[in-house]
């Protein structure tokens, strides 16, 4: 999005492909609160939202199609979405990372009667209900937290002793007395009929086994780069971020640029996202300009 | 214009399961940021189907309607035709998949006369195979026990379903 403010407002007239899920991680953020300038946390969709509308005031196009393939011509990009195909001298990767799934086949049979990815949307469903969150980085303690206000009972499952969350983060959940936690122990498999109506965990130092009785399982374990549909036109490192040149956003093509949590090992921040959004635009400008 | 519907738990019967057209249904609420997301396919897509109805359900005001169809996840779309649920599509899914998904429910339910006739009597023709299957221990026994009235009966009628069944397939060939 600030990529696409910034190449906006430098007259570049940017298209946005929106691709499968628009606004991206953010929209399922309940609540963000160290986003420069918000004086007050605001939900993730709604600074999204607001993204957007500046992106749109500047001129940028929106496109709610999904990028398929991209082919790579004398200095032109082919990027084909659905059956529409669109040359340009300039890509902009910013299709950030997708929640990763659990890695056992009940969580997909599950999804939807009682697994969930996004607390903030299906909260609401448990209420007074039994849940689990499985996870221990910053949206899992947000998520049991958020959740408390619905269930019954939050159960944090997490594999490590270790909690990868801010120490802000893990205190609000600590505090919380409707947060149980089950550490270290994963989820080895989800149990139920038609819904969910339970999960055997599996303790990882004693190999111990468990059932806890719940209905809903919010699953919070991280991320992953969506960089499938570009592994033809760009380096990427084993674990599928996009290869860029120190200090820059620059990568292995010339003409192609990569910003956000699609190349971030590291911070995965909102705002770290936008700053590399921002210098992505100015160095697609530059290189614009020298070739003309 | 987006033509979305906004129904409610008191219109969903009369919007939905009571529509002459197939209908998808997209569970949503303000509080959903995939779903707000999500929200301009669905108004672009119901301005170019005309053989196709889209309504949406805020679960946060009517949570009657998402209970009975166990929503427990929104985004949620499902898909109704002649007053079932016969689909969904969970999630924040992109645009090319819910038009393939229309599209193939537009096949599965015409509009026009004779491709819904056709359906009705489909449906109707398969219906009454797999009461027929189910019958059968029933039928076996009436022939053994002829001469009991009721079970008499059920010979006769089973004929006449039968006569009924080889007519209406007969008319589906003509249709």
């Amino acid at each position: 999005m600030t990529a696409a403010i910034y190449s906006a407002r430098a007259d570049l007239s940017p298209l946005v492909f929106e691709g499968p899920g628009p606004g991206g991680q953010l929209t399922v953020s309940h609540e963000v609160e160290n986003y420069p300038g918000l004086e007050q946390p605001l939900s993730g969709m709604e600074l999204m939202d607001r993204f957007r509308k500046q992106a749109e005031r500047f001129g940028t196009r929106f496109d709610l199609g999904v990028v398929e393939h991209v082919s790579k011509g004398n200095d032109i990009f082919k990027v084909h979405a659905g059956n529409k195909i669109v040359e340009t001298r300039a890509l902009i990767i910013a299709t950030g990372a997708e929640a990763r799934h659990l890695p056992i086949p009940s969580e997909k049979k599950f999804y939807g009667k009682g697994v969930s990815g996004c607390a903030t949307c299906d909260g609401f469903f448990y209420k007074d209900k039994k849940v689990i969150v499985v996870g221990g980085g910053n949206a899992a303690m947000q998520d049991a937290v958020f959740l408390t206000r619905f269930a019954s009972k939050v159960t944090v499952v997490h594999r490590r002793e270790y909690l990868r969350a801010d120490p802000i983060e893990v205190q609000k959940a600590k505090r919380n007395s409707k947060i149980e936690w089950m550490i270290p122990w994963i989820v080895e498999e989800i149990l139920g009929n038609d819904l969910v109506t339970g999960a055997r965990l599996k303790n990882t130092e004693s190999g111990k086994t468990f059932q806890l009785e719940c209905e809903g399982i919010f699953v919070a374990i991280g991320h992953e780069p969506k960089t499938e549909v570009f592994k033809d036109v760009v380096e990427t490192d084993e674990k599928g971020f996009i290869l860029v040149r120190p200090g820059c956003t620059r990568t292995s093509t010339d003409g192609v640029f990569a910003c956000g949590d699609v190349c971030d090992r590291e911070y995965k921040q909102a705002v770290v996202a936008a700053g590399q959004g921002c210098m992505a635009a100015m160095e697609v400008e530059r290189y614009l300009g020298i070739k003309e | 214009m987006s033509k979305v519907v906004e129904i409610t738990d008191q219109t969903f019967e009369e919007e939905v399961l009571k529509s002459e057209l197939p209908t998808e249904v997209d569970f949503w609420a303000p509080w959903c940021g995939p779903c707000i997301m999500v929200s301009p396919i669905y108004d672009k897509l119901s301005e170019e189907y005309e053989n196709f109805k889209f309504c949406k359900i805020n679960v946060d005001e009517n949570p009657e309607t998402a209970t009975k169809y166990q929503v427990m996840s929104i985004p949620m779309q499902m898909f109704f035709a002649d007053g079932e649920k016969i689909d969904e599509l969970l999630g924040a899914v992109p645009e090319q998949m819910i038009r393939s998904k229309v599209q193939e429910v537009i096949q599965r339910f015409p509009t026009d006369e004779k491709g819904r006739l056709k359906v009705i009597l489909s449906s109707w023709v398969e219906h009454n195979k797999q009461d027929s299957e189910k019958l059968r221990k029933w039928i076996q026994k009436a022939q053994e026990l002829k001469n009991d009235t009721i079970y008499n009966s059920l010979l006769k009628a089973k004929s006449e379903m039968e006569k009924a069944n080889e007519k209406v397939s007969q008319l589906l060939r003509e249709l």
